[in-house]
């Protein structure tokens, strides 16, 4: 989805037709990212319901070039993360800062053939997984299909940081899956 | 361990994060890379596994409708108005909920799917299963890999389209045949299933790439690449007319 910026012309005394016609087509998108965030569908719902309240009355003094997906998800994910779950998760979330590594592999095929094999559910449990920091980005960027910048605008950390996670996030992904299905290729051997 | 200089930059070309020139050079070194072209191969092939899982929940029709009732402009006039409004708004929900739960939004994840196929496909060392120019040879490899069969059109000499083979797909559970062609520098992908409750939608894309799709005697056509979108448009034609009399 394509980054939408609006320019401070747009906001005048229709303010509230635009909002929505840019805010509600972004309403599976925030729900999605917040049941992931929260893990609990109600809370998911109330997030996104605060997120509009929030986004609304902020809308007027919105910032001329900003980018209006990323301050849509900005707001949730800081609601999320002000909430008692959210509160609760930060005290016990792992900052795993190792640098940009490369993720990709060096030989062709087998790791190929069993990223194809894996299912929803086990790349699901994958993400599910992560520490809450990949799982924002991977989210994000693979998920919401964001450029670096707009994931970075976001979360509000620099764009090298966001590669080094992005980068991390689907290494640990691919490893769970290798593994997941790895072991039972061996199982299914015995 | 491969110390390919390139490496560093497959990650930026696959999140489109590269300048044009940039994206052209990693696509040119990757073709004479195999480690490269591996890898790349597994990145693009992670990144559509966490894009399908990672669209996990959907929102409810009624987080809709509150969220919809909480953004409204604020009605100020006489209450026949605010009885329209209310039954514009039914209309506006039930069409939304049909648009968001029915066939669009089944079709676009299954474009999205098969533009990762064709984008697969261009990465690869091995873009096909089977390597041949001639119709004969393509149509008859995938007898007993499909529950189904289909034509493909005879090309002329002077056609500026030339046959390079297939495979075997896979895209929302169902097995399919992506043919090959090229023009000039581009490659186009034709991929053909059994027609199922699910329309393409003419002239979509993303990433760059025109899909154009639609449905034939029971089977589902989309031909993806980032040719001109006319080509797409005569090799359907050729396509629609060679299978015109199945």
């Amino acid at each position: 989805m394509a980054a939408t910026v609006i320019a401070r012309g747009n906001v005048s005394g229709v303010e509230n037709k635009d909002f929505e016609k840019l805010a509600v087509p972004l309403l599976d998108g925030l729900y999605n990212f917040a049941c992931w965030l929260s893990g609990d569908a109600d809370e998911a719902r109330d997030l996104v319901q605060e997120t509009f309240v929030k986004s609304l009355k902020g809308f007027s003094s919105f910032r001329e070039g900003t980018n209006f997906r990323a301050w849509m998800f900005r707001i949730l994910r800081n609601t999320f993360l002000t909430s008692r779950t959210g509160l609760e998760r930060r005290s016990t979330q792992q900052e795993d800062e190792l640098g940009f590594d490369q993720t990709v592999v060096t030989q062709e095929t087998p790791e190929v053939a069993l990223i194809r094999r894996a299912n929803t559910e086990l790349v699901q449990s994958a993400i599910a997984r992560l520490a809450p920091t990949f799982q924002e980005v991977i989210l994000l960027a693979d998920v919401e299909e964001m450029k670096y910048q707009e994931v970075a605008e976001t979360l509000d950390i620099p764009i090298g940081t966001v590669m080094s996670r992005l980068a991390r996030a689907r290494k640990q992904v691919r490893e769970h899956i290798v593994v997941a299905l790895g072991e039972k290729r061996i199982v299914g051997a015995k | 361990m491969n110390n390919c200089e390139w490496r560093e930059k497959i990650s930026l070309y696959v999140d489109g994060e590269l300048e044009p020139a940039a994206e052209q050079a990693v696509a040119a070194h990757q073709q004479s890379c195999a480690n490269c072209s591996a890898a790349m191969l597994e990145l693009q092939e992670l990144k559509k596994s966490v894009r399908v899982a990672g669209k996990r929940f959907t929102a409810p029709p009624e987080l809709y409708s509150s969220v919809r009732k909480q953004v409204a402009p604020k009605a100020n006039t006489g209450r026949l108005w605010q009885w329209s409004t209310l039954a514009a708004s039914l209309v506006l929900l039930v069409a939304l909920a049909l648009m968001l739960y029915s066939r669009p939004r089944a079709a676009s994840a299954t474009v999205a799917q098969l533009i990762d196929q064709h984008v697969t496909m261009l990465a690869s060392l091995n873009p096909v299963d089977v390597i041949s120019n001639d119709t004969h040879n393509v149509k008859p490899w995938y007898q007993g890999r499909l529950p189904f069969s289909f034509e493909l059109p005879e090309l002329a000499k002077d056609s500026p389209f030339t046959l390079l083979g297939g495979r075997v797909v896979y895209a929302e559970h169902a097995a399919g045949a992506e043919v090959v062609y090229q023009v000039r520098q581009h490659k186009i992908s034709v991929f053909v299933f059994q027609a199922r409750d699910v329309h393409g939608e003419p002239n979509a894309g993303g990433q760059n790439f025109v899909v154009n799709s639609w449905q034939q005697n029971g089977l589902q056509f989309y031909v993806v690449t980032d040719a001109a979108k006319e080509n797409t448009e005569r090799l359907r034609t050729l396509l629609e007319e060679a299978n015109h009399s199945k």
